[in-house]
């Protein structure tokens, strides 16, 4: 293979992680904004600037080299995070691209059907894939994978869960006496500054993968040799990436858990996000890091479990179940047959051929979610059994204006 | 079997971190919140914080909210250093 051919190579793997970085942003903004947006705590395009802006500066105070985050996973690297010996160069790039357009399709395909599920496990799943096209069943280490992905998937809604209600539950009991209007202006602030500090945390976790996964690429392609730092270009475009696709908002996700889930208010709302932000934080340091999407999910539904009275749409967190069971074979399945199908073309032409297919198929999912488009002013619409907004649900005083109207007549 | 072992034993401790502060810090604001109802006095005509019902929080009220708030905002400043130096505090 020619120089140049490796080089092309290189290129579209970057620029195909920086678009994985990019959907991680807009899918994930839920998990930190959907709560504040339901509650009107903040404005819908406020809310996922602020989310942005914390990605950014999140990315950037990562001081830790994230390369070897696939090792628990998949014996493609060594314990330094260097590529192994027989995968230098492009089989490993391939590999890599091929696990990455996996992870990019099922979160765009979650995002079409408004389900928030884990960006992490997407690239997860696509590597798991791709690793096992190109290496065989030996190329993945399942012990890891049950620890470090199943298990964790099981425990994130249940622990959260029980934390959100729970402290929704005593919120209640404390709060119940205080008027309505200085309580809900009271826990707005309680709720952006938990909802934030979430974000936070988001930046610094899900960008540093992304940087591992490029820096990883340089590494096999030979132009950075170091394992311990990170090219400065890697950490801007990476943080760069992540804030922007934040700052798009992904309001179909932010919809379904804002919405769809519970009726939130401003109490709820700040029991979740605290809950969030504790189980995130202390679980990545306890030995069991817990997917962000999976925990805001879960304390969003225990804060609907623990309010007296609440309604809790079980058939919508059944969906959500159903996404999240589907992530690794899914996003593997399209790892593997994007692995093969650019191994069989073979060079530069191979994954140049599956990069087309892969933008044509986001495009095309892209005009198919203009159909029933979610946007920052019907995004807090009521939830009338699904994720599209019927004309009637635009907005609630255009109900009330048409209901009234309908009397008159 | 050692897989298990070890993630329940992971399990617990987010869970016990999660009761602790993950309730705790809610709690603490919401206590905060009703100390700001304790005592309330009538705002004198053209005070700016005042509530719909012309009220302001009384000052003993105020004092307790202002502990109670503090340390939930010490706690987010807490979360600001694990998000930075989370692997050197605890590795």
């Amino acid at each position: 293979m020619s120089v140049t051919e490796a080089l092309f190579i290189l290129v579209v793997v970057v620029v195909t992680a920086l678009a994985f970085d990019f959907t991680n942003g807009f899918h994930d903004t839920a998990n930190a904004m959907a709560t504040s947006i339901a509650t009107g705590a903040l404005k819908p395009k406020a809310a996922v600037a602020l989310s942005a802006v914390l990605n950014l500066v999140g990315a950037f105070l990562s001081i830790e080299v994230a390369l070897t985050v696939s090792n628990k996973i998949l014996s493609i690297q060594d314990s330094s995070g260097a590529p192994i010996e027989g995968l230098m160069g492009v089989p490993i790039l391939t590999i890599v691209f091929a696990g990455l357009v996996g992870g990019i399709l099922w979160n765009l395909t979650t995002w079409l059907l408004g389900l928030p599920s884990s960006s992490s496990h997407a690239l997860f799943g696509g590597l798991i894939g791709s690793a096992i096209a190109a290496l065989g069943f030996g190329g993945v280490k399942w012990d890891g994978v049950i620890s470090s992905i199943l298990l964790p998937s099981l425990f994130a809604p249940l622990v959260a869960g029980l934390v959100a209600g729970v402290g929704t539950w005593i919120i209640y009991k404390l709060v119940t006496k205080i008027p309505e209007s200085r309580r809900d202006s009271g826990y707005r602030w309680g709720q952006i500054g938990s909802a934030s500090l979430v974000s936070l945390a988001h930046g610094t976790n899900d960008a540093q993968k992304t940087m591992g996964v490029i820096t990883l690429s340089l590494i096999a392609y030979g132009s950075w040799t170091s394992t311990d730092s990170i090219p400065l270009w890697v950490k801007v475009s990476c943080a760069v990436a992540i804030a922007a696709g934040t700052w798009i908002g992904g309001w179909r996700v932010i919809r379904t858990l804002g919405k769809g889930l519970t009726e939130i208010h401003s109490p709820q709302g700040m029991a979740a996000e605290t809950a969030s932000a504790v189980i995130i934080l202390s679980s990545s340091h306890l030995g069991m890091a817990l997917s962000t999407t999976q925990v805001a999910t879960g304390s969003i539904l225990g804060s609907g479990v623990g309010k007296r009275g609440a309604e809790v749409r079980w058939s919508v967190a059944g969906r959500m179940v159903i996404a999240w069971v589907l992530t690794l074979p899914a996003a593997g399945l399209v790892g593997a047959i994007c692995w093969f199908l650019a191994n069989a073309i073979g060079g530069a032409l191979g994954v140049a051929v599956v990069f087309a297919l892969l933008v044509a198929a986001a495009a095309g999912m892209y005009f198919r979610s203009r159909r029933t488009a979610i946007n920052p002013d019907n995004v807090n619409s009521e939830w009338e059994g699904g994720l599209a907004v019927t004309e009637t649900a635009a907005s609630p005083a255009e109900k009330v204006a048409a209901s009234s109207l309908t009397e008159r007549n | 079997m050692e897989i298990l072992a070890k993630a329940f034993s992971a399990l617990w401790q987010v869970l016990a971190v999660g009761m602790l502060l993950g309730v705790g810090i809610p709690a603490l604001f919401s206590i905060g919140m009703r100390s700001l109802e304790h005592g309330r006095v009538p705002a004198p005509a053209g005070t700016t914080n005042a509530s719909t019902d012309g009220t302001m929080a009384g000052p003993a009220g105020k004092a307790g909210a202002i502990v109670c708030f503090g340390v939930c905002i010490l706690a987010v400043l807490f979360g600001i250093v694990v998000i930075i130096f989370g692997k050197q505090l605890f590795s």
